[in-house]
């Protein structure tokens, strides 16, 4: 037994435990089809953001292959966003043809036709029109088929849906505490988005995990963030299956001369933080000025991250047992002028290499874990976000 | 390309045939394919006149920098592309122990800033 350093989070969630975790939830063809089933298809998912549908007949059509459908996104004229399987109640084919896993539009009649017969259905999913209607039977009733709703809700601009309602926990209660935690943010100000995905071959848990904790940072990010962040975690709360905590400077950090520079001009970096004027106050409640940011996980697949003029997402979609699409988002506020731009692109190409620093490791922890050489893996105790997640998991395996 | 700075800038003219690039995939892509050589004499060069370029850029509203002035403003956001590598990375025009930068697809990287 190793002799302790001081251990926070497990006296302070005694229900996690303590002991290794098995590997076999990342490893399993098996655990994964009851994973999509119970967690993805029962869960409420982050699928837009309300300003990538801004206008009425916007739409945004997103491929969710874990499911095997699509769910087009809609905003009516009543500026209501409404969610349904991109299907034609004809025949079944797509109604949007989709050109990737996000796919956008708009309609300025709010309508979306069928490119195979040109059935029309409006942004309330009521089928509208039907050529050569009268040639249909009479068993075909055009106000029973409209297309197939997914239940969609709105938090914070961001667009949720959920497949499958058997227990019927709308967002607002399915987010919890989380939602109430990071409510208040002005995530609406932060307009320019900087945006990547690739596909992983690794379990979505093995991605998510490496971005879970800080204990990888010094070796990690030796490279993008030498002495930047400290290791641990700060304000680690528990909320159902969400979880939330602070992450650090180290404070004794000398910024390069072109990050000097870039950081006078525009606060578009996790570096240069101080301060907390924009954050809510359940977020860095002490203030403490060696915050950085606030590291969230929206269970199962979102991490969201808030920091002052900044916020940030990593968001995992399930494509296999060991396969991911890996969607990261960086929003900051919009330039007033031109050098703050150049401030803003230095900030975000190193934010886009700490990624790429990130990212190196999941491949091959999924390969080296389909070794079957190791069965459990061992946390420490400020890796008890990814203790939770796991236990989150478990609990959701378990109760349905 | 020929280029015409502004005297203050005319010892970058040499470089905005290879760094005066419109897309941040562009500069990204320059980047990995130069030597360690490269990355620094561009670096060295453009770093001490970087706050003269910015207050320069400032001259004009954002969004609106003249075509003239234009590839002195895409040398600058490349320097923010190639400083890292300088800064922090021992000269290596690639991010270390990174994953594959070709199979990271960069939403916004074909925007002209």
């Amino acid at each position: 037994m190793n002799a302790q350093a001081k251990i926070t989070w497990a006296e302070k969630f005694p229900e996690l435990g303590t002991g290794p975790i098995p590997v076999e939830p990342c490893v399993s063809p098996e655990f994964y089809a009851r994973e999509i089933d119970k967690v993805f298809k029962r869960s409420w998912l982050k699928v837009a953001r309300v300003e990538e549908i801004a206008k009425p007949g916007d739409f945004k059509v997103k491929k969710l292959a874990f499911a095997d459908t699509s769910v087009i996104l809609v905003r009516g004229k009543d500026g209501t966003v409404r969610g349904f399987h991109n299907t034609c109640s004809h025949r079944g084919n797509k109604v949007i043809v989709e050109t990737g896993d996000e796919t956008f539009g708009s309609s300025r009649a709010a309508v979306m036709t069928c490119r195979f017969h040109g059935w029309v259905y409006d942004a309330k999913g009521d089928l509208l029109a039907v050529p050569e209607e009268d040639k249909f039977h009479a068993c075909f009733v055009k106000g029973e088929n409209g297309l197939t709703p997914v239940l969609t809700d709105v938090w914070e601009g961001f667009v949720f849906i959920k497949l499958q309602d058997d227990d019927g926990v709308g967002l607002t209660d399915f987010l919890g505490g989380l939602g109430r935690h990071l409510s208040g943010f002005p995530y609406d100000q932060m307009t320019q988005c900087f945006s990547y995905y690739t596909e992983l071959n690794c379990n979505w848990k093995v991605a998510h995990d490496a971005f879970a904790e800080a204990y990888h940072v010094a070796t990690i990010h030796a490279g993008s963030f030498p002495n930047v962040f400290s290791s641990g975690l700060q304000n680690v709360e528990l909320f159902g299956p969400h979880r939330t905590s602070a992450v650090c400077l180290s404070m004794d950090n000398e910024p390069t001369p072109v990050a000097k520079l870039a950081n006078s001009l525009a606060g578009a970096s996790l570096v240069a933080q101080r301060g907390a004027s924009m954050l809510p106050p359940t977020v860095n409640p002490d203030r403490r000025d060696d915050f950085s940011f606030e590291l969230s996980v929206a269970f199962p697949n979102l991490l969201l991250h808030v920091s002052e003029g900044i916020w940030f997402t990593h968001q995992f979609w399930p494509l296999a047992h060991n396969r991911t699409r890996w969607e990261g988002k960086y929003y900051v506020r919009a330039p007033q002028t031109n050098s703050q731009r150049w401030a803003i692109e230095f900030a975000q190409v190193l934010q886009r290499n700490a990624w790429l620093e990130d990212t190196a490791t999941m491949e091959d922890t999924q390969t080296a874990l389909e070794s079957g050489a190791k069965s459990v893996m061992h946390l420490q105790d400020d890796e008890v976000l990814i203790r939770h997640g796991y236990h989150a998991i478990e609990q959701y395996m378990a109760a349905r | 390309m020929t280029v015409h700075f502004p005297k203050s800038f005319e010892t970058l003219e040499a470089f905005a045939a290879d760094w005066a690039l419109p897309t941040q995939n562009a500069r990204q892509g320059k980047r990995i394919r130069s030597t360690t050589g490269e990355l620094r004499a561009f670096y060295n060069a453009v770093l001490p006149l970087l706050p003269e370029i910015m207050a320069y850029i400032d001259r004009f509203p954002l969004g609106e920098i003249p075509a003239e002035a234009k590839p002195l403003y895409h040398m600058a956001l490349s320097l923010a592309e190639v400083a890292p590598h300088v800064e922090l990375y021992g000269g290596d025009p690639k991010v270390p122990h990174s994953f594959d930068e070709h199979r990271f697809v960069a939403e916004h990287g074909e925007l002209v800033n």
